[in-house]
């Protein structure tokens, strides 16, 4: 039986693209390139759990102090809120009269740039800073950015040992704050519930009657002796500086006790005298956190906060930080300061991403085992082959495009799954077919595999165009859910346009390399009525 | 192979066979679209996502101290020390707790006042625990609230889950809009009320300034300005005696701050009894300030004390006043209890009010029969995000449908053949509708059909198109270059194709089974799944119906062999 060498003009892309790459040598090279590109992709891809949603807005926050609600309603809110209207692109805004504050809320449409959308608002702002009353304060306009209010890490920070003054408690913690500042791509660190070191003076009302006194008098008194002033820079006849200054007189706990704050009946009155004095804590603050645990019970601790810079791996921010606080341990246990983690975005995006990316796999080997099952083990070890040049290449544009890796793009992933095996499925199917039909004998493998995935080329490429069309409108959905959902619509198409070139390429090449013609005898088949030639195999030009 | 293509064909050759296959889909299609308005189907945006925290929040009726809000933080952490699931529990009194999705846009940043507090539960890691977040939340809600809220009136408690999705204020928004501030409260104070009795909604709060009593020391300014002293001083002092000031500062090389020096009446002298005005006027009697001459003036001399009611913050939004009723959902849709709610407000306060519906969908406008005061009440929150997502993915579909059509119309240049692969497209909603019946009668937890499973629809258009499009483009070559006659090529075609199209459905259906476990996404694999059976069936049944019954699929000529040749 003798094999004819067809010229088989492919018409479509798909039977082209499978001529070009059929003899390349390139074309395994071309594999492990995209191969590479998608795991490269994957490992150095932002993670995150959920993706960004740019919302754009702020607060403009104008005190007035001793304002009541109405006062502040109609000199700042009213006014604020009428400009804050004429600038474009602002959904929601809201006003909120307080006593001694107005605060204006601004709410952008989801979507519109922060940065630009940011400048709008603190230019009117600025713009209209004559119409606020006399007595309100400077404004305050703060933009809010998720990237940097949502902190990633948090670490609760508490006292082990009970010596600890909370002055000393605090400084310690400052410095680890300053220190994990100084880490790579971490934005902004804040402590929450802390408090600070302060000098407490309280001043018995009882004994203040009794001694004539009157609390400006103690206020003054204080005031006098604990200032800060520059010092003196003199210089001497022969133009050298000397320098020369009268420090804070405040140097201890003592010196607080020991001012005079007035004579009475001719005898000086101490502050000690008529008040209390300690070094302690910020009494006034009334922010306090606590953390209970069952080892600890409920203990008094201090929360510091790490925030990561927009666009950077949250991955890889928590470790460095949680390898620096490992360093910090021993320090720390030391010090008598202990720590709980109680937040890690970062190893939570992680986990989120390897269950999706386990998922993943383990959905394209359930396909891969029943494609054994229908189409034999070659053609579903082919078939299985696209499935990671495909996400590959789904990836690294994905990656090209600024995108991050996290739950919503692994799902658009995982939906395409099923759609992106079609393609390679539709032409092995169809390369199964041929192989096996009467009129194979005639023709050599190439020929075979360029027409079969010619044929269906035509409907899948039409079909392939009708699911990404699908896709396309999704980008428009408005709102918090659209943005949120913005990966699908953004890597489904994507996906299938790679499953249909990977299709193409690399389906015809894996099968020329893996396939063979089965041994026949060509037989009648129902509705070839004669023995003929298909007409695009011409014998005479074909014999090369 | 063969016998499928005789069944087609048996079917194709029948008259009533045929009528039987269309009466049959659109019968299923009925039955399928009824789950819907008949709420054996239920509906919500977004599941609920099983997570490893969840939050606490406390709110004390404005006014409350720290030390109160303390006593109802402890307890609540006295309930939740004895879950052994728990890990860890960080209090956060007077403030909120480290911003995340869910706090963003709860106000947990504006949140600076001594009658509030948030609570962080970190729990053991989802995978090793087998009650789920949502389900634990659902248990000690009830517990906590019935325990710890009556410690002080007007205490709200609220268990705040991490979204699934994007966040909102609450699941179920009531703004209400009016300008008086009097009467817009009480009508606030009114729908609370239908919200604390409609099954499914819970931490029902009004998010407004509780009315307290507090005092005015009204200066009395003749003589004040006799005494020798001024307004501002009498202000200042009285500050400075209560509240406290900074005196100063200790500047400190070894300590990362400057060092305050804090002045202040002591605590045990400035404690006030209760919050009687005779109290009040006890503990103000003895205090006196220097005028300039340096002779000492009681205060009591020159101020009058007047008991006030404090003036509640004003809201506004879009420059309109209002005020938000606020409700979260317990394990269902927002939808219904919004639904229940609403009626409730039409029934219950038609009497004082003309009721009359506005804008958009659900929303309300509100008359006061007496004053003829007009109240608009507008859904938010989760409700409007609801209505916008699945308005704005029913707008995606009806455009991906167009885009659909056009392209196979420039493709065939048919318009009947379009409307056959948009039939068999469209049909695969069955099969959604059906998935999701299914999937709730074996899931314990009610299974919703979410945005997620409209997207899973959407995606479905593509794919059953795809089967259709193929089985077309076959049929077609097998009548132009075979020669083979119309039914029986649609009848070899069917069968040919069925292999492929079995084979990509079953893929999808494999692919699509971890992605229906998932709590968010399980609502897009249970529609790819059902969608793509229903899918199969209609293209292997009822397109080739359709097709034979098409003129326009008609490429037969004089070449065509008869139909005895292949009986």
């Amino acid at each position: 039986m003798s094999e004819i060498k067809c010229n088989y003009k492919p018409k479509d892309i798909a039977g082209k693209l499978a001529l070009i790459f059929l003899h390349n040598p390139l074309t395994p090279l071309l594999a492990v390139f995209l191969l590479a590109i998608g795991y490269l992709s994957l490992e150095i891809m932002p993670r995150e759990e959920d993706p960004q949603i740019a919302i754009s807005g702020g607060a403009v926050i104008v005190p007035m102090p001793g304002a009541t609600p109405k006062e502040i309603e109609n000199v700042i809110v009213k006014p604020l809120e009428e400009k804050i209207r004429e600038i474009k692109g602002v959904e929601y805004i809201y006003g909120i009269a307080k006593h001694n504050v107005g605060i204006v809320n601004v709410q952008y449409y989801i979507g519109q740039n922060r940065e630009i959308s940011n400048l709008k608002l603190y230019d009117k702002v600025m713009q209209n800073m004559d119409m606020l009353p006399k007595n309100a304060m400077q404004p305050l306009v703060k933009p809010f950015d998720i990237d940097i209010d949502i902190p990633i890490l948090t670490f609760a920070f508490y006292k082990k040992d009970p010596k600890l003054s909370d002055g000393e408690f605090y400084k310690l913690i400052r410095q680890i704050k300053y220190k994990i500042n100084g880490v790579k791509n971490v934005s902004k660190t804040a402590l929450k519930g802390a408090h600070k070191r302060q000098f407490n003076i309280l001043v018995d009302l009882g004994k203040l009657t009794g001694y004539h006194l009157s609390m400006g008098q103690i206020m003054q008194a204080v005031g006098s002796v604990a200032k800060e002033v520059p010092e003196v820079k003199d210089r001497t006849k022969d133009k050298k500086i000397v320098i020369f200054g009268v420090p804070n007189a405040i140097e201890s706990i003592d010196d607080v006790k020991n001012i005079m704050v007035a004579n009475y009946m001719g005898s000086p009155i101490y502050i000690k005298d008529i008040a209390t004095v300690e070094d302690g804590i910020d009494i006034q603050n009334f922010k306090e956190a606590l953390i209970w645990t069952k080892e600890l019970h409920t203990k008094p601790q201090y929360t510091l906060e790490v925030s990561k810079l927009k666009g950077t791996n949250a991955v890889f921010v928590a470790n460095d930080v949680l390898a620096l606080m490992e360093e910090l341990k021993p320090k720390l246990q030391k010090e008598g300061i202990g720590y709980v983690l109680t937040r890690n975005y970062g190893k939570r995006a992680n986990d989120a991403v390897n269950e999706l990316v386990d998922h993943l796999l383990i959905t394209i080997a359930i396909i891969a085992v029943m494609l054994v099952f229908f189409l034999g083990f070659k053609e579903a070890l082919i078939v299985t082959f696209t499935v990671p040049a495909i996400l590959a290449l789904t990836l690294f544009v994905a990656y090209i495009t600024g995108q991050s890796i996290n739950r919503i793009t692994l799902f658009a992933f995982l939906l395409s799954l099923g759609l992106l095996v079609d393609a390679a499925i539709i032409v092995i199917e169809n390369i199964h077919r041929h192989l096996h039909e009467h009129d194979a004998v005639y023709k050599d493998m190439d020929t075979i595999l360029v027409e079969a995935t010619d044929e269906i080329g035509a409907p899948t490429n039409v079909a392939t165009v009708a699911i990404i069309l699908t896709m396309v409108p999704m980008a428009f959905v408005g709102g918090m859910m659209g943005e949120f959902m913005k990966p699908i619509p953004y890597n489904v198409p994507v996906a299938l346009l790679a499953s249909l070139l990977v299709a193409y390429i690399f389906t015809p090449y894996l099968s020329k390399k893996l396939l063979k013609k089965p041994h026949m005898h060509h037989h009648h088949h129902h509705f070839q009525k004669e023995e003929k030639l298909p007409p695009e195999c011409d014998i005479d030009g074909g014999k090369q | 192979m063969k016998k499928f293509e005789k069944f087609i064909y048996s079917i194709l050759d029948s008259r009533p066979k045929k009528a039987l296959v269309i009466t049959l889909i659109l019968a299923t299609l009925a039955a399928s679209v009824i789950l819907i308005p008949t709420k054996v189907v239920l509906v919500k945006m977004l599941p609920g996502k099983s997570a490893n925290t969840f939050s606490v929040y406390i709110d004390l009726p404005t006014g409350s101290s720290i030390e109160e809000t303390k006593k109802v933080n402890e307890c609540v952490l006295d309930i939740l020390k004895k879950e052994k699931e728990v890990t860890d529990i960080e209090s956060f009194l007077g403030m909120g707790a480290p911003l995340d999705y869910a706090g963003l846009v709860k106000g947990s940043v504006y949140k600076n006042s001594e009658n509030v507090a948030e609570m962080v539960v970190n729990l053991t890691d989802k995978h090793e625990r087998q009650e789920r977040s949502y389900n634990m939340v659902h248990r000690l809600r009830p517990v906590i609230q019935s325990k710890c809220e009556p410690l002080k009136k007007g205490t709200t408690i609220k268990l705040i889950e991490q979204p699934a999705g994007p966040p909102t204020l609450a699941a179920v928004v009531a703004e209400i809009y009016g300008e008086n501030n009097k009467e817009r409260r009480k009508l606030a104070q009114k729908v609370a009320d239908i919200f604390r009795h409609t099954d499914g909604l819970v931490d029902v709060d009004i998010m407004e300034d509780d009315i307290f009593r507090k005092y005015h020391l009204k200066p009395n300014i003749d003589k004040i300005q006799k005494s020798g002293l001024a307004v501002e001083q009498v202000q200042k002092i009285l500050y400075l005696a209560f509240e406290g000031m900074d005196a100063g500062v200790k500047n400190s090389e070894e300590y990362p701050a400057q060092i305050p020096l804090f002045l202040r009446l002591s605590d045990e002298t400035r404690r006030v009894e209760d919050k009687s005005l005779q109290a009040i006027k006890a503990k103000l009697q003895s205090f006196e300030l220097m005028n300039q001459k340096g002779m000492m003036v009681p205060l009591l001399e020159v101020v009058d004390i007047v008991p006030v009611t404090n003036e509640p913050t004003i809201m506004h939004k879009n420059l309109r006043r209002y005020t938000n009723v606020i409700a979260e959902t317990d394990l269902v849709s927002q939808v219904y209890p919004l639904l229940d709610a609403r009626a409730k407000i039409i029934e219950n306060l038609g009497k004082e009010y003309k009721i009359e519906t506005t804008d958009y969908l659900f929303n309300l406008r509100l008359t006061d029969k007496k004053t003829g005061e007009v109240f608009d009440l507008k859904w938010g929150g989760e409700m409007k995000v609801t209505l916008d997502t699945f308005r704005d993915l029913g707008l995606a579909f009806i455009a991906a449908l167009i885009l659909i059509y056009l392209l196979i119309v420039v493709y065939y240049k048919s318009y009947t053949l379009s409307n056959i692969v948009m039939a068999g497209s469209f049909l695969s909603i069955i099969g959604v509708i059906f998935g999701h019946w299914v999937a709730d009668l074996v899931t314990a937890d009610t299974f919703f059909l979410t945005a997620t499973s409209l997207i899973g629809f959407i995606a479905l258009m593509g794919i059953s198109s795809r089967n259709s499009i193929l089985l077309i483009d076959f049929a077609k070559a097998l009548m132009i270059e075979k020669h083979i006659p119309k039914r029986r090529s649609i009848a070899i075609a069917t069968a040919t194709r069925a292999r492929p199209i079995m084979l990509t459905a079953i893929a999808i259906i494999l692919g699509s089974a971890l992605l229906a476990s998932d709590p968010i996404f399980g609502g897009l694999g249970v529609a790819l799944i059902g969608g793509t059976v229903a899918a199969v069936v209609v293209s292997l049944l009822f397109i080739p119906v359709l097709m034979d019954n098409a003129k326009a699929m008609d490429f037969t000529d004089e070449q065509t062999r008869s139909e005895e040749e292949f009986k």
